[in-house]
């Protein structure tokens, strides 16, 4: 039932929806919504989850960057484990998280070159052993930062009140602490010098909370961007002449090939699920993607639905498949709708290029994982007729929703980035994500 | 944040109005009145009970939220304080800030005795101003609503007279665990509108199958029509707040279905309102609305139906399922030896199960302890039970904290509800509904002989069981296997001779005439017959034939109120002159049989039939009411035909009236002689009806009528001297036509 809906429209309809909302009741009606599966699919699960996320960072009161981060991350898991399957939702978790840490860095560096400004004399004399340290210590690595920092600066927080003028040093020389030094706490504790660094945090916070949001802001347009960016490289890929094999065409599949129509003449060839030529649409009688074949007869492209075995009898034509992701591991397998695995192996057998199409934020690091731990289940509606009494009696039904094509099947990958092969990946996969946060579903279930 | 544009704001009033209208609300009935899951819901409200280790409710607001139900107004009705408690602590109290409604609330009812007196009490507090959802809340479904809104909302704005849309889901022609067995629901639907022309119930209990449809129907509402019979009526209504209106004008309704949407279709031209029918292809809806659809919604959910309301969407918070292979969803902490065998299950957190035992089609609730070599198929093993090693349970309902003791096996069939214990080596033989407390929450003292030494519980009494009239059809709903066989073995079913075999095959012989087929031809065979308006009667046999009892028992004092209420409750109800004429005979028959128990004077037959008939004004109103005045042949044999029923009932039943075989034929004679006597009915009558065939228990009816058959003949065979005797006065005047016919009818 809930891939019929259309997510698009119920991602929408719960965006409009948060207004006036808390957080909390937004992440809940969101994970409902993931667990109902009204919103299914990569992009309406990337858009969503960045939407989340940016509410999370705008609307929570944080007391530092770590908590901005842990609280992101708690998010995150309960998203991931209300729809496992969605890989999108980590990666944009991921993405989100890699961004606070970037700019966490960024302003620690910031901080730890102003240590040599003229504010330096302003520490107390409790303190003063420990600036020399400071300059000295350079850390990049967020996972010491992630250990040493969050204590301290807590600590600071809790008690203070006054109207000592911002010190941006003693911040970043209690940050830059080489993990576990015990004598800085007691210190802080006992001199009430932790007094100023409210305001200076707050003022840290909200930077950086702005900063981040811009990031998020970045990623949704990357995400709503993807599709013309994609269909950019549509020309490159048709040839005058081609015969297109595409399964159910997706946005972007559909954005891609018209694009090259504009250019090219060629033919498209649409593998129809049976189950949706079946099932009813809002136009009655109308064949399915009526109107992307309007548009593409519009260009001059011509084009034809085919379904099961038709497939096989045009097979020896065709010249070309394009696939749609719904998301890529690191090692080149991609997740696709149900059906389109057997589109990619008899392109195989024949010895015609696959093209998978995906956005970058479908491109996932995981790339250990299980066949089944990839595969969504459906329900049985809509692969059998629930008025047929015996058939439900007596027969168990397990639709898949998403199939796994292994990564030799795929020739190359479109991204908004561009046109990659296989050992590209992980290339980008690494300029995206951050090695710490590769492993940020283990962590969710290790929790659960 | 809504108003954040100024240009907006030039027709406030207007506007508030629209956003008014834009809020969806929906009234949760979460009590049914009934008491079907007995002894399960002795102390738990029906809509906590876990179906697929998920509380029904949650089914239930799930699918208003899915539906951006944004109020929710419930009912709680019985263990009101539990429904609201569990409310109130789970996410979905707008308390807890997380909850997808802007308002959920609770409306107490003190003196509620129906679904009826809710909405009625619903009407008066103008909770609701606009179109609002009404569903149970015991209802699973996955339905997406939108579409049948948008058309609501289009019909009510056509006219205002459009109050209603019952969204039903096609079931197909063949059976269906998933349509309501017993009881099938019966919609006329105009093709083109989709308006509901008139709403019906028939089960096989009845005593014929016909449908009374109004010709007004026919000649002013629609010509082109469809009869469906094959629907799933999960009782989700979209309504207008004129609905509650109508059910505060009817003060005795009591059933939305039966009572309201039969009552408001046949007054059609009175109120003028019109009720439309959604019927959807996609997706899934049933209630669990008695042991039998809570099996069926099981094994839907089970076999992935109610997507995603399937243990691996974990709809709960704080579940945690995966699918497994075999079709098999487990949670987290379940322990499964290595050598067990699972498949199609579901099992909950910290559920253990030992090596070498069998879990097939079953849900196995958190903590259970399943021990080794253990088989459970199709059960339905609730939280915390242990079940010893090598025991055996096959399609039976466990209920929480169970305990069943080693080697012991339960059959198919049987309910367990709380703490119950079933102890060592011990072998229900036949399905067992077993309890620990009785139905006002006692506790009950330990069947030892049943149970064994350690057991603890004891089978349920339903109080009312030996109340409710033998022929409602929800005494097909009690258990939970469905089954039509045990009554025709059951001798204490008057219901059984009634249907005249036509029990056996209800479901076929039924969906061949409604297959929605809207042949002219056919329908006149509707129309015409005046035997029909099986609803909303099936108390009135019962009422009638205790009213009667009464005023015969009491032997002072006229009959004449005893026939003014009788007329009386027959206006009412609506009821045919078959079932007046049942009504009647029953009673009689009744007296008579108790006149011959020593608690009566012990009379013997003939004296009983006398007594029971000499009442003054009691012949008088056989001939008028009973008979029929004056009465044709065919009314005489079809009043003499109940009599026999009604004795043969009452031979070997468990009640205090059994009779013998040979009593209750001696006592027929002697109630037809007197009858005879008293020129109630005729010498053309009675060989008539000794003529007939059904008389001899046949009529049609399969193989497993054997025993009944024997009765009937064997009360029947008790008239033979009567009959004789009757011939030969007849043969003085008119020779040997009757006799013939005698012959070859004994045969």
């Amino acid at each position: 039932m809930a891939p019929v809906m259309n997510s698009t429209s119920e991602v929408e309809k719960y965006l409009k929806s948060l207004k006036g909302k808390s957080v909390d009741a937004s992440i809940d009606s969101l994970i409902s919504l993931f667990k109902r599966r009204q919103i299914a699919g990569s992009e309406p699960c990337a858009m969503a989850t960045a939407h989340i996320l940016l509410q999370v960072v705008a609307k929570t009161k944080f007391r530092d960057v770590d908590h901005m981060l842990e609280t992101v991350r708690q998010v995150g898991c309960k998203l991931v484990a209300a729809q496992p399957k969605e890989l999108v939702v980590a990666n944009i978790v991921r993405r989100v998280l890699g961004l606070i840490r970037d700019e966490a860095s960024e302003q620690r560096n910031e901080g730890t070159d102003d240590d040599a400004s003229p504010e330096e004399p302003f520490p107390p004399a409790a303190d003063a052993p420990e600036p020399s340290e400071a300059p000295s210590t350079k850390y990049d690595g967020s996972t010491d930062y992630l250990h040493s920092g969050p204590r301290h600066v807590r600590l600071g927080a809790l008690m203070s009140v006054g109207s000592f003028p911002a010190s941006k040093t003693l911040l970043s020389l209690l940050e830059a602490s080489p993990p576990g030094h015990p004598s800085l706490s007691p210190l802080a504790k006992d001199s009430g010098t932790s007094t100023p660094r409210l305001g200076h945090q707050n003022a840290r916070i909200s930077a950086i909370r702005a900063e981040i949001i811009d990031g998020i802001e970045e990623i949704k347009d990357e995400i709503s961007q993807v599709d013309d960016q994609i269909a950019s490289s549509a020309d490159v890929q048709i040839r005058p002449l081609d015969y297109v094999l595409v399964y159910q065409p997706s946005h972007t599949v559909q954005k891609f090939l018209l694009r090259a129509a504009t250019k090219r003449r060629f033919t498209v060839v649409i593998a129809v699920d049976p189950r949706l030529a079946s099932s009813p649409r809002e136009v009655p009688g109308e064949v399915p993607f009526a109107s992307f074949r309007k548009k593409l007869q519009a260009a001059g492209v011509a084009s034809m639905n085919i379904m099961n075995i038709g497939q096989a009898a045009h097979m020896p034509r065709i010249s070309k498949v394009v696939l749609s992701a719904r998301c890529v591991l690191a090692n080149g397998g991609v997740v696709t709708d149900a059906g389109a695995g057997h589109v990619a192996r008899a392109a195989k057998e024949k010895g015609c290029p696959v093209i998978v199409l995906s956005g970058v934020y479908e491109l996932s690091p995981e790339s250990s994982m299980e066949e089944d731990e990839l595969v969504e289940w459906g329900g049985a509606m809509g692969h059998a007729g629930f008025s047929d009494g015996l058939f439900v009696k007596g027969a168990q039904l397990q639709g898949a929703v998403t199939e796994l094509i292994q990564p030799e099947l795929v020739d190359s990958y479109i991204t908004n980035l561009g046109i990659h092969s296989r050992n590209h990946l992980t290339t980008i996969v690494a300029d995206h994500y951050k090695a710490e946060d590769v492993d940020f579903q283990l962590w969710g279930d290790a929790e659960r | 944040m809504s108003h954040h544009k100024g240009k907006s704001g030039k027709k406030p009033a207007r506007a508030a109005e629209a956003k008014r209208e834009d809020v969806l609300q929906a009234v949760i009935i979460a009590d049914s009145f009934q008491d079907r899951f007995q002894p399960l819901t002795i102390d738990k409200p029906r809509c906590l009970l876990p179906l697929a280790n998920t509380p029904l409710i949650e089914y239930t607001l799930e699918f208003l939220a899915m539906n951006g139900v944004q109020e929710v107004h419930i009912y709680p009705g019985a263990h009101g304080e539990q429904v609201e408690d569990y409310i109130n602590r789970s996410r979905w109290a707008t308390e807890s800030g997380r909850s997808p409604f802007s308002g959920i609330s609770f409306i107490r009812v003190s003196d509620a005795r129906s679904i009826g007196d809710f909405l009625r009490d619903l009407d008066k507090r103008g909770y609701i101003d606009g179109d609002f959802i009404l569903v149970h809340g015991d209802l699973v479904s996955n339905m997406s609503l939108d579409r049948v809104l948008a058309a609501h909302k289009a019909r009510r704005q056509a006219a205002a007279t459009n109050i209603m849309t019952l969204v039903l889901r096609s079931g197909g022609e063949e059976q269906h665990r998933t349509k309501a067995n017993a009881i099938t629901p019966v919609f006329v639907v105009d093709t083109k509108t989709k308006r509901c022309l008139h709403y019906d119930e028939t089960h096989p209990l009845q005593s014929d199958h016909y449908l009374t449809l109004d010709p007004a129907v026919i000649d002013e509402l629609s010509t082109d029509f469809e009869i469906r019979a094959d629907l799933i009526d999960a009782q989700i209504d979209i309504c207008t707040p004129e609905v509650l209106a109508l059910w505060s004008e009817s003060f005795d309704y009591e059933l939305p279905r039966r009572n309201f949407l039969h009552g408001v279709l046949k007054d059609w031209e009175l109120n003028g309102k019109a009720i439309y029918v959604d019927v959807l292809e996609e997706g899934y809806a049933a209630r669990a609305s008695n042991l039998q659809m809570y099996e069926s919604i099981s094994r839907d959910v089970m076999g992935r139906w109610t997507f995603p309301f399937i243990p691996e969407c974990n709809i709960l918070p704080d579940q945690g399922y995966q699918m497994r292979i075999y079709g098999v969803s487990t949670e987290d902490g379940v322990e499964i030896a290595s050598n067990s065998k699972l498949s199609n299950s579901i099992i909950g957190r910290d559920a253990a199960i030992g090596s070498g035992s069998t879990v097939i089609g079953s849900v196995i609730g958190r903590r259970c302890k399943i021990g080794q070599n253990v088989v459970i198929e199709d059960s339905y093993v609730w939280d915390d039970t242990t079940i010893d090693d090598g025991a055996v349970i096959s399609r039976s309902i466990l209920g929480y904290s169970t305990v069943v003791g080693k080697r012991a096996s339960i059959p198919a069939g049987s309910v367990l509800s709380r703490n119950v214990v079933v102890g060592d080596d011990v072998k229900l033989q036949e399905p067992a509904v077993l309890s620990v407390i009785s139905h006002d929450g006692s506790p009950v003292t330990t069947d030892t002989s049943l149970l064994g030494p350690s057991g603890k519980g004891a089978p349920y009494v339903d109080p009312e069981a030996e109340e409710i009239d033998p022929e409602d059809p929800s005494t097909l709903q009690r258990s939970l296997i469905y089954s039509l066989a045990h009554l025709s073995l059951s001798s204490s079913s008057i219901s059984t001779l009634d249907s005249e075999g036509y029990a056996d095959s209800d479901d076929d012989s039924l969906a061949t005439p409604f297959s929605g087929d809207t042949s002219r031809t056919r329908l006149s065979s509707f129309a015409s017959d005046d035997s029909g308006a099986a609803l909303g009667n099936t108390s009135f046999h019962h009422d009638a034939v205790q009213g009667l009892l009464d005023a015969l028992r009491d032997d002072t004092g006229d009959f004449e109120p005893a026939k003014l209420e009788f007329m009386g409750l027959r206006l009412a109800n609506d009821a045919s002159d078959a079932q007046m004429r049942r009504a009647v005979a029953v009673a009689f028959a009744r007296r008579a049989a108790e006149l011959l128990t020593p608690e009566h004077g012990g009379l013997d037959a003939s004296k009983a039939a006398d007594r029971a008939l000499s009442r003054k004004g009691a012949s008088t109103f056989i001939h008028e009411v009973g008979v029929g005045d004056p009465a044709s042949d065919a009314e005489q044999v079809e009043f003499i035909l109940s009599l026999q029923k009604a004795l043969v009932s009452l031979v070997g039943s468990s009640r205090t009236l059994a009779l013998e075989k040979s009593r209750a034929g001696t006592l027929l004679a002697a109630l037809l002689q007197q009858l005879y006597n008293l020129d109630v009915l005729e010498e053309e009558g009675i060989l008539a009806w000794w003529a007939e065939e059904r008389a001899l228990g046949g009529g049609g009816g399969g193989g497993k009528d054997g025993e009944l058959e024997d009765k009937m003949k064997a009360v029947r065979e008790r008239c033979r001297v009567l009959v004789e005797w009757l011939e030969n006065a007849s043969e003085e005047e008119d020779d040997d036509d009757d006799d013939d016919e005698d012959d070859s009818d004994d045969e």
